[in-house]
C-alpha cells in the first residue's frame, strides 16, 4: 500500500466496510457484530499508521491523497489530507467507533445489520469532514453525516426519538444550507479573482481572506460569509442559543449513539471553527470575538446551571456538553497558542470522558431501565468496580489534575487570562458549578442512603463493558499524565493556523 | 421533400410512432398479444434511444424549424427514459386493475413524442403540435381507468385546464408572430438583438406563452391543478406526468430566455420570474407539510421543485442552462423512482395513498423501502444524491450571476421541503406495522424500477460531471 493512499483508505474504508456488511444475511446478527467489530478494529489500526507515519515538524496538511478530479469543470475534487489538528479527531474517531460497537453488543437487539451500517457510514462521513481538502468535499461529508444519524436516533432511540431525529436533522440542515451558499460564493469571487474554477481549500482560503470588510454587517461580504459558515457550526458546537436540539438528540438516542454524537460529532462544529471560521475570515473572526466569548461563557454557566437541576443522569451529562464545549468556543476564540491548543485537546477530552460517561449511563440503564437519579442511591456497595470506573470518569471531567479534563480547561483558561481575563474568571465559575454536579450526581447515586430495593440484584459491570470503557480509560490516563504526546504533533499546525 | 438530415432529425420520433402504430393495430387485431404491450412499448423506447444515439444529428433541420444537437438528445434521452421506466412500472399496475390495453402504451409513446418534438422545435408551430400531441394524449392517460371516479376527475381537470393553457399558447404564438412577423424562436431573438423596439404586443405575447408553459410545469399562480391530477391519475401516469411535460416545458422556456437575453432585457422579468420561482418553491413546500396523500404530496414537491428549476431559467446563459438539464435528469430519476414505489405500496386505486399506509415498510419491504427513501432525501437535496447535484448547480448559477438572493431563498426553501420528504422516511422506518397488513403489490419489474432509478439518483449524485458535461456542451449550443 502506498502512503498516499493511506488516507484514503482510513476514510472510504468504514464505507466499504458497511457495503460488505449489506451482504451478510439478516439473521446471521452475531456476524454482523463480529465483522463491524473487526472493521473498527481495522479502521483503528489504519489510523495509528497515520500517527506512525504523521511528520509533527510539518505545520501543512501531510500524507495528502492524490488529487482525482470529481467534477473537473468546477475545479471540485477528491482531495484528502491531514495536519496535527485533523490528526487527533481521526484518532479519537476511530479509537470510539470499536467502543461504541461493544457498548451496543446487548442494547441494540433489533435491526443489528442496519444499525451497524448506519455507524459505518456515519465513521466515513466524520472522517471524511475531517481531513477533506476540498471545500466541496467537505460539504457532501458534512450532510452525509446526518443521514446515518437521523436512522441511529430515530430508530434505535428512545421513546421521543422520532422527534429528537427529526429535530436534529432540520436543526443542522438549518446551519449547512446557508453555509452551501457561503461556500458559493467563495468559490464565486475566488473565480473573479483566478479566473478559474476551484474548490480547493486553501483557494478558497485565499479568497476568503480577500472578501471584503464593508462597513456594517449586511454590507460586508466577508462578515455575511463568516456568519453563513458560524451558523452551521455554532449548531454543530452546539453554542448557547442554539444548544436546544441537543439535549433531545442525547437524551433520545441509544447509548451508542450518544456516545458518537457527543464523542465526535459536536467536535465537527469546533473543528470548523477552527479550520475554516478562524484562517477564512480573519477580520471578520476578530469582529466577532467579543459575541462568541460572551456566547461561550453563557454557555458555559447556562449548561453547568441547568445541568445541575436535571433529574435524569444521561440529561445531565448531555447539558454538561454544552459547558464543557463553551470552554472549547473560549480557547477557540481567545486565540493565543496555548488557549487553541487547549481547545483542541479538550475536543478529544470531552470525546473521552462524555463517551466513557454516555457509556457508563447506558451500562446501569441496560440493567434498571431507567436513567433518573431518583431511582438509585448508595449503590457504590453493590456495584464497586462500576462505582470506581465512574468516579475516575467523573472526576477527569470535572478536570482533577491528572486527569485529562484538567491539561485542558488549564491551557484553555491560563491561554485566555492574558486577553480576556474577565471571561476566565466566569468561565472559572463553570468549572465550579461543574464539580458541584457532577459530584452532586455521584453523590445521589452512589453513595446516600440505599432507598430502593429492586438495586440489591443490580450486577455489576461485565467483562464486555471493561473491555468497551477500558480504552477511553487509558487515554484519560494518558492525557492527563502525559500530555505532551497528544500537543506536539499539533503545535506546528496550530501556530501556522495562528499566524494568519 | 424532407432530406436525409431532416429524416435523421427526426429519426427517434419516427421510431416511437411506428411502435405506437403497431401497438394500436394489434390492440384492433391480435387482442391475443395485447399482454407483450408492455414489453413492445419497451423496445420502441429503446430503439428511439438507440437512433438517438446513433444517428448523426444534422443540426438544424427542416427548413430551420427544429434542431437536433446534443440539447434535443440530452433532453430526449431524458423523456425516453422517463417513458421507458413508466411503461415498465404500468405493465404489472395495469394488470392487477385488469385493463391493460395497447392504446395505454400507444398514448404514453405518443405523449413523449410530443414532448420530444416540444423540446426540439424552435419554431413555435411543431412546437405547438409537440405541446397538443402531448397533452392530448395525456388527458385520456388521467382518466384511463374510467371505473375510478377520481380519475375521471383528474382527466377532465386536467383536460381543461391544459385546453386553457394550449389557448393561451396559441394566442401568444400570433401576437409574437404579429410582433415580429416569424414564428422562429431564435429569428426573433434575432430581431430583437437588432435593436428593434420592444412592444408592448411582444411582451403580451411572451407573457401568454410563458403562461402556457408554466400551466404545464404547474408552476405558482398556475399551479391549482397539480394536487388532484397526480392524485388521481393511475400513479405511472402521474409519474409520467410529473416529469415529461415538465422537461419539455422548460427546455422552451429556456429557449426564449436565451434567443431574448431575457436576464439582460431589465428587472421586470427578473423580478416577475423570481417571484414565480420562490413562490413555488414556498407554496409547494409550505403546503406539501400538511398532506397526509403522498401523490398529493409529491404534486405540491412537483410545484416546489419546478420553481428551483426556474431560478436555472431565469439566470440562463451556458451556467443556467447547464443545470436546469441536470435538474431535468436529476428530477426525473427521483421522481419516478418515488412513484414506482408508490405503485407498489397501494391496495387500490380508487383509495388515497395515505403516507401513514407505509407504516413499518422500511423493515418489511426493505429494497423498495430503500429506494423510495433514496428518491426522498435526494429531493430534499441532501447529498450524495442526484438531488443535490442539481440544486448545486442551480444555486451555483444563481451566485455567479448576482442573484444571491434567489440562492438563499432557495436553499431555505429545501430546508423547509427536509419536513415532509424525512416524515416519509420516518413511516417507513420508525413506525410499526400496523395490525392489519396492507396488501400491497409485489412486483418483480415495479421493483426493477424503483431500483434502477434508485441506482441512477445515487449514480448522479455521486457522480454527476457526466451528466454535467453533457448539459454543459448541450447548453453552450443553446446560448451560441
Amino acid at each position: 500500500m502506498h502512503i498516499e493512499h493511506l488516507l484514503t483508505f482510513v476514510t472510504l474504508g468504514p464505507a466499504a466496510g458497511a457495503l460488505i456488511l449489506a451482504f451478510i444475511p439478516g439473521r446471521l446478527e452475531k456476524v454482523q457484530r463480529w465483522a463491524a467489530l473487526l472493521i473498527s478494529l481495522a479502521e483503528f489500526a489504519l489510523s495509528c499508521l497515520l500517527w506512525a507515519n504523521f511528520n509533527p515538524d510539518i505545520a501543512g496538511f501531510q500524507l495528502q491523497t492524490a488529487k482525482v478530479p470529481w467534477i473537473p469543470q468546477l475545479g471540485i475534487s477528491y482531495h484528502l489530507g491531514i495536519d496535527g489538528i485533523s490528526l487527533l479527531l481521526v484518532m479519537l474517531t476511530t479509537l470510539l467507533m470499536p467502543v461504541v460497537i461493544i457498548a451496543s453488543w446487548r442494547s441494540i437487539s433489533e435491526h443489528v445489520k442496519a444499525f451497524h451500517i448506519s455507524l459505518l457510514m456515519l465513521t466515513t462521513a466524520m472522517l471524511g469532514a475531517f481531513v477533506s481538502l476540498d471545500v466541496f468535499l467537505f460539504y457532501v461529508f458534512w450532510e452525509l453525516m446526518l443521514i446515518p444519524m437521523y436512522f441511529i436516533i430515530g430508530v434505535w432511540g428512545g421513546p421521543r426519538r422520532i422527534y429528537a431525529a427529526v429535530k436534529f436533522f432540520i436543526y443542522t440542515m438549518v446551519g449547512s444550507v446557508l453555509m452551501l451558499v457561503g461556500i458559493l460564493y467563495l468559490a464565486y469571487s475566488n473565480h473573479l479573482q483566478t479566473h478559474v474554477w476551484s474548490f480547493a481549500y486553501s483557494d478558497l482560503l485565499k479568497a476568503g481572506r480577500q472578501l471584503q470588510m464593508g462597513h456594517s454587517f449586511f454590507t460586508s461580504p466577508q462578515m455575511l460569509v463568516f456568519a453563513a459558515f458560524a451558523l452551521a457550526f455554532a449548531i454543530k458546537v452546539p453554542m448557547f442559543p442554539f444548544h436546544t436540539w441537543l439535549p433531545d438528540a442525547h437524551t433520545e438516542a441509544p447509548t451508542g449513539g450518544s456516545i458518537i454524537l457527543a464523542g465526535v460529532l459536536l467536535k465537527l462544529g469546533t473543528y470548523g471553527f477552527l479550520r475554516y471560521n478562524r484562517p477564512m475570515f480573519p477580520d471578520a473572526w476578530h469582529a466577532f470575538v467579543p459575541l462568541i466569548l460572551v456566547l461561550a461563557v453563557i454557555g458555559i454557566l447556562y449548561g453547568a446551571w441547568v445541568a445541575l437541576v436535571q433529574p435524569d443522569m444521561k440529561k445531565l451529562v448531555a447539558y454538561s456538553s454544552v459547558s464543557h464545549l463553551g470552554f472549547v468556543m473560549l480557547g477557540l476564540a481567545a486565540g493565543t497558542i496555548a488557549s487553541t491548543e487547549g481547545a483542541v485537546l479538550q475536543m478529544v477530552n470531552h470525546g473521552l470522558s462524555t463517551g466513557a460517561l454516555f457509556l457508563l449511563v447506558g451500562v446501569i440503564y441496560e440493567r434498571r431501565h431507567t436513567r433518573m437519579i431518583a431511582d438509585y442511591g448508595g449503590i457504590a456497595r453493590v456495584v464497586p468496580v462500576y462505582t470506581g470506573l465512574f468516579l475516575l470518569v467523573t472526576l477527569s471531567s470535572i478536570g482533577l489534575p491528572g486527569l485529562n479534563g484538567f491539561v485542558g480547561e488549564f491551557l484553555i483558561l491560563a491561554g485566555t487570562w492574558r486577553r480576556y481575563p474577565v471571561a476566565v474568571i466566569f468561565a472559572a465559575l463553570g468549572l465550579i458549578f461543574g464539580a458541584i454536579y457532577m459530584l452532586w450526581m455521584v453523590q445521589r447515586v452512589f453513595w446516600n442512603p440505599f432507598t430502593h430495593e429492586e438495586n440489591k440484584s443490580l450486577k455489576d459491570i461485565n467483562l464486555r463493558e471493561v473491555l468497551a470503557v477500558a480504552p477511553l480509560v487509558i487515554f484519560i490516563v494518558w492525557i492527563g499524565v502525559h500530555p505532551t504526546t497528544f500537543l506536539s504533533p499539533m503545535e506546528a499546525a496550530v501556530r501556522s493556523l495562528l499566524m494568519h | 421533400m424532407p432530406t436525409q438530415a431532416d429524416l435523421f432529425a427526426v429519426a427517434p420520433e419516427l421510431i416511437l410512432i411506428a411502435g405506437a402504430g403497431v401497438l394500436l393495430l394489434i390492440d384492433a387485431f391480435a387482442p391475443k398479444l395485447r399482454q407483450i404491450s408492455s414489453e413492445l412499448t419497451l423496445l420502441t423506447a429503446a430503439g428511439a434511444a438507440w437512433a438517438l444515439l446513433a444517428l448523426p444529428h444534422p443540426g438544424a433541420a427542416w427548413s430551420g424549424m427544429m434542431r437536433s444537437d446534443t440539447l434535443s438528445v440530452l433532453v430526449s434521452l431524458c423523456l425516453l427514459v422517463a417513458v421507458f421506466l413508466c411503461s415498465w412500472m404500468a405493465g404489472p399496475y395495469l394488470r392487477r386493475a385488469n385493463k391493460e390495453t395497447g392504446e395505454f402504451y400507444a398514448l404514453l409513446i405518443f405523449a413523449t413524442t410530443g414532448a420530444m418534438f416540444m423540446a426540439s422545435s424552435i419554431d413555435l408551430l411543431p412546437l405547438f403540435l409537440g405541446l397538443e400531441l402531448l397533452s392530448v394524449a395525456l388527458y385520456v392517460l388521467n382518466a384511463f381507468f374510467k371505473d375510478v371516479d377520481v380519475s375521471l376527475e383528474a382527466g377532465l381537470k386536467y383536460f381543461i385546464v391544459g385546453a386553457f393553457a394550449a389557448a393561451f399558447t396559441a394566442y401568444g404564438i400570433a401576437l409574437l408572430y404579429g410582433a415580429t412577423g416569424t414564428t422562429n424562436i431564435e429569428v426573433m431573438g434575432r430581431t430583437l438583438g437588432g435593436g428593434a423596439a420592444v412592444s408592448p404586443v411582444l411582451i403580451a405575447g411572451f407573457a401568454m406563452v410563458a403562461g402556457g408553459m408554466a400551466f404545464k410545469l404547474a408552476l405558482f399562480p398556475f399551479h391549482a391543478w397539480a394536487p388532484d391530477v397526480y392524485q388521481g391519475s393511475p400513479t405511472p401516469v402521474t409519474a409520467f406526468l410529473s416529469v415529461v411535460p415538465k422537461a419539455a416545458a422548460l427546455i422552451v422556456l429556456l429557449r426564449f430566455a436565451i434567443a431574448f437575453d431575457l436576464l439582460h432585457m431589465g428587472h421586470s422579468w427578473v423580478w416577475a420570474a423570481g417571484i414565480v420561482a420562490v413562490g413555488s418553491q414556498t407554496l409547494g413546500n409550505i403546503v406539501a407539510i400538511v398532506q397526509r396523500d403522498i401523490k398529493r404530496m409529491l404534486a405540491y414537491s412537483g410545484i416546489a421543485h419546478m420553481g428551483y428549476a426556474m431560478v436555472g431559467v431565469i439566470v440562463a446563459g451556458t451556467a443556467g442552462s447547464s443545470a436546469v438539464l441536470v435538474y431535468i435528469a436529476a428530477y426525473t430519476v427521483m421522481n419516478i423512482g418515488a412513484f414506482a414505489v408508490i405503485s407498489l405500496m397501494s391496495e387500490n386505486e380508487a383509495e388515497p395513498h395515505l403516507i401513514t399506509d407505509l407504516a413499518g415498510q422500511g423493515w418489511s419491504r426493505p429494497l423498495a423501502a430503500l429506494a423510495l427513501s433514496i428518491s426522498m432525501f435526494s429531493l430534499a437535496g441532501v447529498p450524495p444524491f442526484a438531488g443535490f447535484a442539481a440544486k448545486f448547480f442551480i444555486f451555483r448559477s444563481a451566485v455567479n450571476q448576482g442573484l444571491i438572493w434567489l440562492a438563499v431563498l432557495g436553499v431555505i426553501n429545501s430546508l423547509i421541503s427536509a419536513f415532509y420528504y424525512l416524515r416519509v422516511v420516518y413511516i417507513l422506518y420508525m413506525k410499526p406495522l400496523p395490525r392489519r397488513v396492507p396488501d400491497f403489490l409485489r412486483s418483480r419489474a415495479i421493483g426493477a424500477v424503483a431500483g434502477v432509478s434508485a441506482a441512477l439518483v445515487v449514480l448522479i449524485g455521486l457522480y454527476p460531471t457526466w451528466v454535467f458535461s453533457a448539459a454543459r456542451t448541450a447548453a453552450k449550443l443553446l446560448v451560441r
